[in-house]
Order: structure tokens, then C-alpha cells, then sequence
């Protein structure tokens, strides 16, 4: 049999309706790899609604809810009540949610569900604008992009905002566990993936998730578009375990962000100044997150860290 | 009042090329109505588009299940997709392919016009080898075979709303106007009556979604096909660890092998593979 350095099992079916290429659809293929099959999964409005439900099947070979797309922390909240009350406190909740229906409209539910310390995992599979409904942009679009509310042209030049600080919001609420994973690094993913099925409290999981038509590439590009997102330090890899940062891809020097800006469609009107800026905001934020992972410092006490449910 | 139905690739252009021609039937003094069926609108995914034409206003706004015109972008589709269902007898069907229109006789009692509209599409340089945009150039073939608009209409309408390249995209319907092909093989009736509108009301015998979508494949989504060359093959897996499709299995000693009828194209196996032992050709 072949050497595997990734569970064999597979939970997520073909015939699924993705886009050939998908990055959503390797995260959710690695993720159900890591979980297991004692899983339930809710999804909000988003690709994978989509591509989940070719009418009248499924691609899932676990439950899956289909909700609206600002209560993914809700439903997920539910779901775990529900499944305590029936005595299933083994069975895995997650949420498997896109970059808007996660950073943008349901980040009340998601609030809401990490305060209340939620038993559950909360996935963001972020392809970095609503693409399901055609390339909008998100507040995880990242500054410069082009997206079809952000066009290019005399009077805009792509995305004017930076992209918004997803994780950094989800530290605030102290979780028990809370990582950046990127399906260009499988092992990496299932490991942090698994790591996050065996503790128990809030989750959350942050997916890097290359869109071939919404970031304009050939689908072929999408591993090594993701490889080059990590390498550049423009989605570095680590996971915050009760406060403490581990970076889990280690560089020592980055390579330049031009690289992986340039392999994009959507960042081809960028000039030399708009690369140099975004090469010195990745570096500050790179810097920032070494110190963060050498300093013996926590970004909150663990004396003072919630209890977890019991 | 004519219906025609399109059928392409999500990125070809089926959904702009029914668009374009509303435009062209309205700048000829006609009544139009176009809309895409909302369905799987993914790259590559089978895509229906529909369009209305008449000398008076069109009231009927459901989908066209009876056309009397039927445009196949991609003949691929031809084998998996019931494109003629409904069409009428003695009505025509435009197909994009280099092939005789004669050899597409078998798909039923009809006009049958063929375009080579991928190599007009790749002469004026729209879209690319593996998805050349075909729309622009069907559609001046279309004014030619169905008389329903003109081709000045057909031009107008792309300089005006042709979403990109009007050049190019005005400059492939003339070919397409120029190129296209009719055959009448055999006895053609004449045009039928069309068959009574019944719109079937299929309800979920259950909510719960209950088959697998293995039940669905998706072989004709792709243009091109991975072969694996197993002489220079390590069984390092990495073709079936980044395959977004599941569409990589093993045999029993361990050698990957492609899961066709799954296998939607998008060459990530390709450009993976370490030992470069996978190339990516096009279907027979």
C-alpha cells in the first residue's frame, strides 16, 4: 500500500460542485480526514452550500445543516446544546463557514458563540471576497485586490481598506485553540486540525483558500499559490494554544511578496510602490508575530484564561 | 414568437451570447427576453441559457422547454447533456465543432449547422486553448442560419455590450456568419407544433439529502485529462493528497490511478507531481 502521511479515510465525496481547482474543497477534504466521521457539520450561505448539495445529494458523508449566513456561531451553538441533551458529548460540531460570512456578517454569532465558550470548532475557509456570489469584496479582501465592487480603473485601484484581522478578533476572546492552516501544507493542516478535534472549548480555524476564477489564475496554480502566500509571510502558519503562539513554518528569510502577488490576475494593476507597501506591511506583520512566538510573555494570563466546560 | 436555448460551459460565454442576441432582436425592432437558468454557474460546470423573440411583447417568462432553436457551445456536451430535448421536429440545432455537420445527423430530425467557433475564438485571440470564448463567434452564425436577426444587429450588439475585446469579439461573428455550415440529411419535417408546456413538479421525497454526489459525475467539466506515466511515477501520492476531486485512488501495489468520471481537469496533479510523470492532454 502506498506511504500516506495523511489519513486515508475520505469523508468529503466527488461529484461535489466546485470549481475545478478549489481550495475549499481540499480544506473540507483534509478537515474531514482529520475529524473523523463522528462529525456535524453546519454551513452557512457560501460556496460550499453549493457545492455541498448538487440537488438531490450530498457530498458529505457526515450531517450536514445548511443556515443562514450570519448564524454559523448560533447554529453551531445549537447543534452542541442539542447533542449534549441527547448524551452524543462525543460527537464533533463544527462550522464551516466562507470569509464574509465569518469576518463580516456573522461576527456577532461568532462573538457570540466563542464568549459563551462553545464545545464547538469554527472554520473560515477564506478565499478573500464573496465569491459564491460572484468576486464582491469582503473585509478579508486583502488591500489592492481587485474584486467587482473594487474595480480597477481611473477612479479605483482595487480594494482601498487593508483586509481585516480575523484571528487577532478571535484572540481577543481567548480561545482554547486557534491556528492558521493552509491546504498547500496538508500535514501541517490535518495536524492542527486533529490537535483542534482533541481539546475541548471554542475553536477556531483559520483555512487559506486560493479562488482560481475569483483571483484570476489557471487552477492548476492554486497549490503553489498557497505554498507562496505562506513563503512570503503574507499567511504565515501557527496556532495559539491558551495564549501561547507557535509559529509551525519557520523562515528565515521571507521570499519577496512580489511573487506571490504577481501569479494573481487581480493584483496585476499594482505598480512598484503599491508592491513595496504591501512587501513592508507583511514584514512589519511577520515581525510582529516572531516576537509574539519567542516571548514567553502570554497575551492573557492562564490563571485568568475561562474555565472550559466540563 | 422563436425560443432558442443555449447550452455551453460555465466560461464560455453561453449566458453573454443569449444576452447579446435580446440586444441584437431588440435593435431589429423585435420584442426579446433572455435569462440564464439559475443553476451550478461554476467554470467548466454545464451552463442553460434562454432567450425569447418576438414581433409583440413576451408575456411567458417560464424556462424554454419546447425551443425551436438550440445552440450548443461545447460539443463535448453532446454526449452528456440531453441538449435536443424538446427541440422540435424540422427545428434547427447550431453546434460549435470542426466537424461536417452531416456526421452530427444521428442526434435527430433537424437542421443541423455546425461552426468551427473555438478556431475563429483562438484567430482573434479570446480566451485560451483550454476555454476559448466561443460566444461572439456562434452568434454570427446564428444570424446567418436562423434569419431570426441581422448580422449588422449581431455586431451592433457586441460593440455596445460585449463586456470585453469588441474588436476581436465583432470581428469573430463576421467569421462565424461566414463559416457556418447547414446540412439537411435525410427527410427534414417540416416545423412541428410545439409539445404541450408541462413544467414537472419533482418534491424531495425527503429533506434530508440521502445520496451521495458520487451519483453525479463530473467527467464533463474538463477540456483536458491528466495521464499518468507510471514509469517515472515514485508513488510519492502527492497527485492524491492536493486533489480538490478525490479523483486519485491506488491500486493494490500502491500506483495512483485516475478516478475519470470524477476527474474535473484543473491540473493541480500535474503541476504537483515531483517527478513531473503526469501531462495533461486533451480528450480523444
Amino acid at each position: 500500500m502506498a506511504r500516506l502521511t495523511i489519513p486515508a479515510p475520505e469523508l468529503m465525496h466527488s461529484g461535489h460542485a466546485a470549481c475545478p481547482g478549489c481550495a475549499p474543497a481540499l480544506a473540507m477534504r483534509l478537515l474531514l480526514k482529520a475529524l473523523g466521521p463522528s462529525t456535524i457539520v453546519s454551513v452557512p450561505a457560501c460556496c460550499w452550500t453549493v457545492i455541498a448539495t448538487p440537488y438531490p445529494t450530498t457530498a458529505l458523508g457526515v450531517p450536514m445543516l445548511d443556515n443562514p449566513i450570519e448564524a454559523t456561531g448560533a447554529s453551531i451553538s445549537g447543534l452542541r446544546a442539542a447533542a449534549d441533551a441527547l448524551g452524543l458529548s462525543d460527537v464533533r460540531i463544527v462550522g464551516f463557514a466562507g470569509d464574509g460570512g465569518t469576518s463580516d456578517i456573522g461576527l456577532q454569532s461568532l462573538s457570540g458563540m466563542l464568549e459563551r465558550r462553545t464545545d464547538a470548532i469554527y472554520v473560515m475557509y477564506d478565499n478573500e471576497a464573496y465569491m459564491n456570489t460572484g468576486v464582491q469584496r469582503s473585509g478579508s479582501s486583502p488591500k489592492g485586490a481587485w474584486t467587482t465592487t473594487t474595480p480597477v480603473g481611473e477612479r479605483s485601484h482595487g480594494k482601498a481598506e487593508p483586509k481585516k484581522d480575523i484571528l487577532g478578533i478571535v484572540l481577543a476572546h481567548r480561545p482554547t485553540y486557534a491556528a492558521t492552516l493552509n491546504p498547500s501544507f496538508p500535514e501541517d493542516f490535518v495536524r492542527k486540525a486533529e490537535r483542534a478535534r482533541d481539546l475541548r472549548g471554542p475553536r477556531f480555524l483559520h483555512v487559506f483558500a486560493p479562488c482560481p476564477p475569483g483571483w484570476k489564475y489557471s487552477s492548476e496554480q492554486t497549490i503553489a499559490i498557497g505554498r507562496l502566500a505562506t513563503d512570503t509571510g503574507v499567511f504565515p502558519l501557527y496556532e495559539v494554544e491558551e495564549g501561547t503562539c507557535r509559529i509551525t513554518r519557520t523562515m528565515n528569510a521571507l521570499k519577496p511578496v512580489a511573487e506571490y502577488l504577481r501569479a494573481q490576475g487581480r493584483f496585476a494593476h499594482l505598480n512598484d510602490t503599491d508592491i513595496a507597501e504591501v512587501q513592508a506591511e507583511v514584514q512589519r506583520s511577520w515581525d510582529r508575530l516572531r516576537a509574539l512566538a519567542r516571548s514567553a510573555e502570554r497575551p492573557w494570563p492562564p490563571t485568568l484564561s475561562p474555565p472550559t466546560p466540563a | 414568437m422563436i425560443e432558442v436555448r443555449f447550452h455551453g460551459r460555465g466560461g464560455q460565454g453561453a449566458v453573454v451570447a443569449s444576452e447579446l442576441l435580446a440586444h441584437a432582436a431588440f435593435r431589429d425592432g423585435k420584442f426579446p427576453q433572455s435569462f440564464p437558468f439559475f443553476g451550478v454557474e461554476r467554470r467548466g460546470a454545464p451552463v442553460t441559457a434562454y432567450a425569447r423573440i418576438d414581433d409583440r411583447p413576451v408575456d411567458v417568462r417560464t424556462s424554454v422547454t419546447a425551443p425551436d432553436i438550440v445552440v450548443v457551445l461545447d460539443a463535448g456536451l453532446l454526449r452528456r447533456v440531453p441538449v435536443t430535448a424538446g427541440l422540435r421536429a424540422g427545428g434547427l440545432l447550431l453546434v460549435n465543432s470542426p466537424r461536417r455537420p452531416e456526421e452530427l445527423a444521428g442526434l435527430g430530425p433537424f437542421r443541423i449547422a455546425a461552426v468551427d467557433a473555438a478556431r475563429i475564438a483562438l484567430r482573434h485571440g479570446l480566451g485560451s486553448v483550454t476555454l476559448p470564448i466561443v460566444n461572439t463567434a456562434v452568434l454570427g452564425a446564428f444570424a446567418r442560419v436562423s434569419g431570426v436577426v441581422s448580422l449588422d444587429a449581431v455586431r451592433a450588439a457586441i460593440e455596445s455590450f460585449s463586456p470585453a475585446r469588441q474588436v476581436e469579439n465583432a470581428a469573430a461573428a463576421s467569421d462565424g456568419y461566414t463559416d457556418v455550415v447547414t446540412a439537411e440529411v435525410g427527410p427534414i419535417p417540416e416545423l412541428g407544433p410545439a409539445s404541450p408546456r408541462t413544467v414537472p413538479l419533482v418534491l424531495p421525497e425527503d429533506p434530508v439529502a440521502s445520496r451521495s454526489s458520487e451519483t453525479l459525475p463530473t467527467a464533463d467539466w474538463r477540456s483536458l485529462t491528466p495521464v499518468i506515466d507510471l514509469g517515472r511515477c515514485t508513488r510519492c501520492n502527492f497527485c492524491w493528497k492536493f486533489c480538490p476531486d478525490n479523483a486519485i485512488e491506488f491500486d493494490a501495489a500502491g500506483w495512483p490511478v485516475l478516478r475519470g468520471e470524477f476527474c474535473k481537469g484543473c491540473g493541480i496533479c500535474a503541476a504537483e507531481c515531483p517527478p513531473r510523470a503526469i501531462a495533461m492532454r486533451a480528450e480523444a
